[in-house]
């Protein structure tokens, strides 16, 4: 998967491309809006992160000029400014996504995921971690052959972790997917809730699959064994 | 250069045309009664003598006594100098006549047989001097011509000269009355306006670091009461908003200062000696929480300097209240359930707005309450139409009364009940502020009553059945 990265900020632009680059992509990064273009233009890209002021020629032209020339990849905006207009105008001239600076890496990479992985989702009914398994048919839980009860809600949280098995999971990517929440809450909400998931599924078996990421969020990911 | 009207000299102007007018009205009084009173006075004189003549003429029966009568006259006339006579016969013979006078035929032609007190005399000029004259035709007993006109003249040049000399002293003194009056009018409207010189004495002392000072009123006269009034009223408020500015900063920098010292420490012990990965990972990890809530600080900072420049611009969603607040209870599920505690809705209403910002300043009364309520407390949401397009949300708690003197400041910023509270993991304390701010972007009020117990925060939102609906 290639993502171009235009970003006038140095050490912003240098630390998405060796995140987004450990994370498994191969990233190009361009400094002003111009060469972004020409790079957009020239190669194929998967998906596109866009800084709104840009040197050259803003993020908002860039976009314009690129849907012009038939160019449909997803993209997403980062902008420091959290106007409504800005919203609006992002989305009425078909950004994807936007975020808001400052913003968490996890939350960049997970939504790069999700867009990236849209029109996508394989028809699958039942998921499996290790001898974790979820039949979505029939919202049905087991783990290692034994029935686990799940609130409706713990069942979609369960669900999300196990569709993005190795994926760090933010809080308030998990807020806004679980419970359509699209705000930070000032309480440790998602904890708890990632707490007593974790107490049904994990608590008395092993491997344990679900870990936090401390600063970063939550993942469900089958450990390695020697 | 702008000219500014001075009420001083305005003042002064007006008091100069005030003491004009009514000096000249005095002048002009004073004048015509006087020269009316000369007149009278001449008249008299000459009346007097006409009556002296006319008796001498009545006795006249002969042309001897005729010939006799210039000396008579002559004597009569001693000590009037100013006066000349002439006594002409019906055919115009002149029979007496005491000095050069010429009378005009104007007076002696309109001769009149009874003269009064009020008669209008003849004025004429001869020689630069000006004379009044009044005429009589006087009867006598000769045979051959009977009548005779009698005609005295007064030199009034003295008298015409005396109310020169009078008028022009008088508009003189005049001159020096308005002049001193006007004066006495710039004393008068500079002692007058002192008060507001000295208003503008302290508006002008007060800086940023001195708003506290005020007017003192009871040295106020009642006409700038007002004035001082809401001048001292714009100064409490400006030391208010002041106030609330500088405790803000402060507080910020005070908010600002935990997370970063906490940055430095770590990371300075972190590198005062070779660690394994494990702890430098711990160390970022740590840091990482700090940074996140220096973002949030950042991002609620930001969404209440545009709600306080009035750039919120909230949408036009139709949001059910009841579903919103049931679906953030739901959200709060496991903190509650963790907490022993129940969290209910009940009645109905719809609203008009931002459903992100209304979620959000719902959900910041809800954890609110949440940390709260005592284990086992049920927290109680309800909606209503209070009024007609008025719906009213109250979250109700038991819990610890709010003490009274902190209810006032609940919805500032930064502010906390328990100041010790600040690392307990519930956010930067501006969760109500911002809740404020996104009530009152939707023309809404909020406000709490603490007692007995329970806290309950009111809401007040224009309802969507009122027609605010888009």
């Amino acid at each position: 998967m290639k993502i171009l990265i235009v970003e006038d900020e140095t050490k912003t632009g240098d630390y998405l491309k060796q995140g987004l680059s450990e994370a498994g992509f191969i990233v190009d990064v361009s400094r002003n809006g111009l060469d972004g273009l020409h790079l957009a233009l020239a190669e194929a890209y998967d998906l596109l992160i866009l800084d709104v002021m840009l040197p050259g020629m803003d993020g908002w032209q860039l976009l314009h000029t690129l849907r012009k020339a038939g160019r449909d990849m997803p993209v997403i905006f980062l902008t420091a400014r959290d106007q409504i207009g800005d919203r609006v105008k992002g989305l009425e001239l078909g950004a994807d996504d936007y975020l808001i600076k400052p913003f968490s890496f996890a939350e960049l990479l997970a939504r790069v995921r999700t867009l990236l992985r849209r029109g996508k989702t394989t028809e699958t009914t039942i998921l499996v971690a290790a001898d974790l398994e979820m039949d979505l048919l029939k919202r049905k839980v087991t783990r290692a052959g034994e029935r686990i009860d799940l609130t409706a809600k713990e069942f979609v949280l369960l669900e999300l972790l196990l569709r993005r098995q190795g994926e760090v999971l933010p809080r308030s990517l998990i807020a806004s997917q679980v419970w359509d929440m699209n705000f930070d809450s000032d309480t440790n909400v998602i904890e708890v809730a990632v707490r007593r998931l974790r107490a049904k599924v994990d608590d008395g078996f092993t491997p344990r699959l679900i870990r936090t990421v401390r600063g970063m969020g939550y993942v469900l990911d089958v450990p390695e064994t020697e | 250069m702008v000219w500014r009207r001075s009420i001083t000299l305005r003042l002064t102007l007006l008091f100069a045309l005030a003491s004009t007018t009514v000096l000249v009205a005095v002048g002009s009084i004073v004048g015509f009664v006087m020269e009316n009173h000369f007149e009278q006075m001449d008249i008299a004189e000459q009346l007097g003598k006409l009556q002296l003549i006319r008796h001498a003429l009545g006795k006249v029966t002969t042309a001897e006594d005729l010939s006799k009568l210039p000396q008579q006259l002559d004597d009569a006339l001693i000590g009037h100098p100013g006066l000349s006579v002439t006594v002409v016969g019906s055919d115009k013979t002149i029979v007496y006549t005491s000095k050069e006078t010429h009378f005009p035929d104007i007076l002696l032609n309109n001769a009149a047989t009874e003269i009064s007190a009020r008669q209008k005399p003849v004025v004429w000029q001869q020689n630069n001097h000006e004379y009044s004259g009044i005429a009589m035709s006087v009867p006598t007993s000769l045979h051959a011509a009977p009548l005779f006109t009698v005609a005295i003249a007064l030199d009034i040049q003295h008298r015409r000269q005396f109310m020169q000399v009078f008028q022009d002293t008088l508009w003189i003194i005049f001159g020096f009355g308005i002049a001193f009056s006007a004066f006495l009018g710039w004393i008068a409207a500079h002692q007058g306006l002192s008060p507001v010189r000295h208003i503008a004495l302290v508006a002008k002392s007060i800086s940023a670091t001195q708003l506290n000072d005020r007017l003192p009123l009871d040295s106020v006269p009642s006409e700038l009461l007002d004035l001082a009034e809401s001048f001292n009223g714009m100064l409490a408020r400006l030391e208010a908003s002041f106030q609330r500015l500088t405790d803000f900063s402060s507080d910020l920098a005070h908010e600002l200062r935990a997370p970063v010292n906490n940055l430095m420490t770590q990371s300075q012990v972190a590198l005062s000696k070779t660690r394994s990965s494990d702890e430098y990972r711990d160390v970022l990890a740590s840091n990482l929480e700090e940074y996140d809530r220096l973002a949030k600080m950042i991002s609620d900072m930001l969404f209440l300097a545009k709600a306080d420049h009035g750039l919120m611009v909230p949408q036009h969603d139709t949001i059910n209240l009841v579903t919103e607040i049931q679906q953030l209870i739901e959200f709060y599920e496991p903190l509650s359930e963790e907490s022993g505690l129940t969290m209910t809705v009940r009645g109905a209403g719809i609203t008009t707005g931002d459903r992100l910002m209304i979620r959000r300043a719902l959900s910041n009364l809800l954890s609110n309450a949440l940390r709260h309520t005592e284990r086992g407390g049920e927290i109680v949401a309800t909606v209503n139409e209070i009024n007609i397009g008025e719906v009213r949300v109250s979250i109700e708690n038991p819990g610890t009364d709010i003490a009274p003197n902190h209810i006032a400041h609940l919805f500032d910023r930064f502010f906390r009940v328990d100041p010790a509270r600040l690392h307990s993991g519930e956010g930067v304390g501006l969760g109500l502020a911002i809740t404020r701010s996104i009530i009152e972007a939707h023309r809404g009020s909020i406000s709490v009553v603490s007692q007995n117990g329970v806290t309950c925060f009111e809401i007040n939102l224009p309802s969507a059945e009122s027609g605010s609906r888009k």
